[in-house]
């Protein structure tokens, strides 16, 4: 497994470790975050967000052609649904989970600052880089509520898949508009 | 855009700032660095004057054309004339486009842009002697008018070999039009945009902005911007303009509005 998701820098990236690079036959879950700037009806001349969007698109890309998305509203629905480019599969096995850290993490985020975002989103960078899906139901959801965390809801649904990560690659751990962004790949053992 | 490039001593805005070559060139590298696809070049001042012949005329524009093609291979060179002589010898040395501000008064003009596959503008005046000041005009329906004279310019020039593509109208506020008609043709530029041929419109500071506002040439930007919007909003696909910057952001600002451009960069609410 990587290391754990610490800060913005120093990260393993797309070009770097290659998609390729994580073996295993098991089913593959994609963890997105939840921007409506991704979605064509919200497009820009110059794209805000392009590098983000080339990591959803690759990680995207590493799935199976037929996928269920998770998440927590429509908008993450919408969301999901339109980097697929299809609608989600019910059923299948690999599982796109749209979730993002706190909206507060400065002065400038939508969510203006919290201070308590800064931890809370260090040990939700945590649990993703150790596939700990355990440690992210366990998340408190009150104050998740309060940092404008998306998802929170989701990692009780990837307990009950009985997710097994075996094997982790964080794409992209970014904050550039005051919200934290993961796109994270999980290779489950089954 | 297509910004207006003077080879002229007495033209109404600049009077004859770019009148020296070099201070005309210098205009061309200016409009270009701020964005503008099109320079639209002209050596005879639209209103009544001292009396500019062929000859003359050509001194003043073939030369810098083949200048500005030379130096710039990427931007479209139109070449503000109404006589066929003039308008052959500026395409021979590289101009695309002519523009026929004066509504085929030379009707040899469709056949030089047909031979050097050149775009043309044509344009209203209401049957005006070249070079005149409307006086006591009156229209039954200004817009019919517009589009019946130059869709019928448009389609001679169709007929005489010119690219459909390469075909615009223009309106012409102010040629052959008082104030009024000038505002009517604005208020009513989708009809025209609606005849299906592109519209280029030249509005830049004109008199009938002056006169709406009681403001002198060189007061007149913001009139002018309130006017290109309201032609943005109908359509127009060609702003032939003084003022490159403003006039751009103008119209992508209305565009924009109209869902027919994306914003530059939308960020706010949506990260």
């Amino acid at each position: 497994m990587t290391a754990p998701v610490t800060g913005s820098h120093d990260l393993p990236r797309i070009a770097e470790i290659g998609l390729e690079a994580m073996p295993g036959t098991g089913r593959r879950v994609v963890i997105v975050p939840c921007v409506p700037a991704l979605l064509p009806e919200y497009a820009s001349v110059s794209d805000p967000v392009a590098d983000l969007r080339t990591a959803c698109v690759a990680a995207v890309a590493w799935l199976d052609s037929d996928v269920r998305v998770i998440a927590d509203d429509a908008l993450g629905e919408r969301v999901a649904e339109s980097l697929l480019g299809k609608a989600s599969t019910p059923g299948a096995t690999d599982l796109l989970v749209v979730a993002n850290g706190s909206a507060r993490r400065s002065e400038k985020a939508p969510g203006h600052l919290d201070e308590r975002a800064a931890a809370y989103d260090q040990q939700m960078g945590e649990l993703l880089a150790r596939g700990d899906v355990a440690g992210l139901s366990g998340l408190d959801p009150a104050l998740g509520r309060e940092l404008l965390v998306a998802g929170a809801g989701v990692w009780s649904t990837l307990v009950s898949e009985g997710i097994d990560v075996q094997s982790v690659t964080t794409d992209h751990a970014e904050d550039p508009f005051g919200v934290m962004y993961w796109v994270v790949r999980w290779q489950c053992a089954s | 855009m297509m910004a207006i490039v003077n080879r002229t001593p007495d033209s109404f805005y600049d009077k004859g700032a770019t009148w020296a070559e070099d201070a005309a060139f210098q205009r061309v590298d200016l409009v270009v660095a701020q964005g503008a696809e099109m320079v639209d070049i002209g050596g005879i001042k639209a209103a009544p004057g001292v009396e500019i012949s062929a000859a003359e005329e050509k001194a003043r524009v073939v030369d810098f054309v083949a200048r500005v093609r030379e130096t710039h291979p990427g931007v479209v060179i139109s070449v503000d004339t109404w006589r066929a002589e003039v308008a052959d010898a500026a395409c021979v040395v590289g101009a695309d486009v002519i523009n026929d501000a004066w509504g085929g008064a030379d009707p040899e003009l469709v056949d030089v842009a047909a031979a050097h596959a050149a775009a043309i503008i044509c344009t209203h005046t209401g049957g005006v002697q070249v070079r005149t000041r409307p006086h006591r005009i009156e229209y039954d329906d200004v817009v019919a008018a517009a589009i019946a004279d130059t869709t019928a310019y448009a389609e001679r020039a169709l007929a005489a070999g010119v690219a459909r593509e390469s075909i615009v109208i223009d309106p012409a506020h102010d040629f052959g039009k008082n104030t009024f008609h000038s505002l009517e043709i604005t208020r009513r530029l989708s009809e025209m945009v609606d005849t299906g041929w592109p519209v280029l419109v030249s509005l830049s500071n004109k008199d009938f902005v002056g006169e709406s506002l009681d403001k002198p040439v060189g007061e007149r930007l913001l009139g002018t911007l309130a006017a290109t919007s309201v032609c943005a909003l109908a359509g127009a696909r060609i702003y032939r303009v003084h003022e490159v910057v403003e006039t751009r952001q103008t119209v992508d600002m209305v565009w924009t509005i109209a869902g027919r451009r994306p914003p530059t960069r939308a960020i706010r609410g949506l990260a």
